[in-house]
């Protein structure tokens, strides 16, 4: 029997009618699709070297797989170049790993989206956007890739919004949140070099985001301000629990923490000491949980955990530091992870190469 | 013109329901909670109407650390073993 994805739908020979069709069978975000046709999917497929039931991912409760045939469907629909698919094949790689747990993380009401970054020399081998407008619209790769990561969810996982997806709001993110990690200029290792690959290797890191916070900061001149800043949006009420957190500087607040003579680690370490609230300010909020304060503070607790205070996540390697964006403004951002805490734990995998493999 | 299809399945699986219970009195529960606020109390107060209404007793209770991910296979098969039913559910 063949795989589902290899079943083929013959219809008239009219795109904008096939693009109608696609809306009828359900196949959409709610945005235009490209319609799958053979030959474009046959071109995606070149780009990967497993057959195409090679199973990428499998989702763990219903058992539903994504092969690499049903990736390249969907990554030609959702507007990907060929060039692209080696990057959404190893994002579904970092995403299938159970810590990841994309079924819950896409399912709860919480309505995160997987943030997708891409980072080393395959960004500017495929022209991904690390800088002006890093998060918005205008670059093919970082949108479409974003997005055959979501009608994969949908369209092979059957993660429906509003039956299987129950987001109560949702977020801009979940059509499509993909970026690069800045290269030019950034005075910190990049992300693939900090994961231990093998040199020229790109990698992907995925993290279940729960929104967007901007962090706007033009008057601060020194690391302390500037990060201070942000550990003020990490600890709002609003969003603080012992997840992991991603947080991007832009160019001019970078220089200014990097200028200082500040390393990655000192910003991590920075930011988990003062990303926190006191217990009684939690419990005015009604967010306090003994079992929480308990895991942060106990036996492996980390040696900046203060007594009296709940801190956002469980040591300073839960917050991911890079640099994106265009060269002018102070406007940094971070990430919150998903509203369940530790229910998703970010992952990464190489790009287009085979490390370690069984 | 033509189209893949851009769905996918699973493998076929053997799936079938767990008989049911000829009768709740003095049934063994178990408790399944799932981490998430409320949910102990919520799933303790569905346990004591049992416990009233049909001599029902409460055996054992077990704790996910993930609302969201499957309970573990070796902790369903512990459920199997030592009670009559389970009752879990969510919280919040």
């Amino acid at each position: 029997m063949p795989l589902d994805s290899q079943r083929i739908h013959e219809i008239p020979d009219d795109l904008l009618a096939a693009i109608d069709y696609c809306y009828e069978q359900g196949w959409t975000d709610g945005l235009p699709v490209i319609p799958p046709v053979l030959e474009r999917v046959h071109a995606m497929l070149a780009f990967e070297g497993r057959p195409p039931e090679a199973v990428i991912a499998t989702h763990p409760a219903t058992t539903l797989q994504l092969t690499v045939h049903a990736a390249a469907v969907n990554a030609v629909m959702a507007g990907c170049l060929p060039e692209y698919f080696p990057v959404l094949v190893a994002a579904f790689e970092a995403m299938d790993k159970p810590e990841f747990n994309f079924h819950g993380s896409t399912a709860s009401t919480g309505g995160s989206a997987p943030l997708v970054i891409v980072s080393g020399p395959v960004c500017d081998d495929i022209g991904m956007n690390a800088d002006v407008n890093l998060f918005g619209p205008g670059n093919r790769a970082n949108a479409t890739i974003g997005r055959a990561v979501r009608l994969i969810l949908r369209n092979v996982f059957q993660m429906i919004p509003g039956i299987s997806d129950k987001s109560t709001q949702g977020n801009p993110g979940k059509y499509s949140f993909c970026i690069a990690e800045r290269a030019r200029g950034n005075p910190w290792p990049l992300l693939c070099e900090t994961q231990d690959y093998p040199p020229g290797v790109s990698s992907v890191t995925v993290f279940a985001g729960g929104g967007f916070c901007n962090v706007e900061n033009h008057g601060g001149n020194t690391p302390e301000q500037i990060l201070g800043s942000v550990a003020d949006a990490m600890a709002n009420y609003g969003c603080i629990t012992l997840g992991q957190s991603v947080v991007v500087l832009s160019p001019e607040h970078m220089a200014i923490v990097a200028g200082a003579g500040w390393s990655r680690e000192d910003a991590q370490s920075f930011l988990f000491t003062h990303a926190k609230r006191s217990v009684e300010g939690m419990q005015s909020v009604g967010k306090y949980r003994d079992s929480e304060y308990d895991r942060q503070h106990g036996d492996k607790a980390d040696a900046l955990v203060e007594d009296g205070y709940v801190h956002r996540g469980l040591s300073p390697q839960d917050i991911l530091i890079t640099m994106g964006g265009g060269d002018a403004g102070g406007h940094s951002c971070f990430i919150p992870s998903w509203s369940r805490g530790r229910g998703s734990i970010m992952q990464h995998k190489p790009i287009g190469v085979c490390i370690d493999c069984v | 013109m033509r189209l893949y299809d851009p769905t996918s399945s699973g493998p076929e699986r053997s799936l079938s329901r767990a008989p049911a219970l000829t009768g709740l009195e003095g049934k063994t529960i178990g408790i399944l909670e799932n981490n998430k606020l409320n949910a102990m109390e919520m799933l303790r107060e569905v346990a004591a109407l049992f416990e009233t209404r049909h001599n029902c007793m409460v055996r054992s209770i077990w704790h996910k650390s993930n609302a969201s991910a499957p309970a573990p296979a070796g902790m369903l098969a512990q459920v199997v073993g030592e009670v009559d039913f389970l009752i879990t559910g969510l919280g919040d």
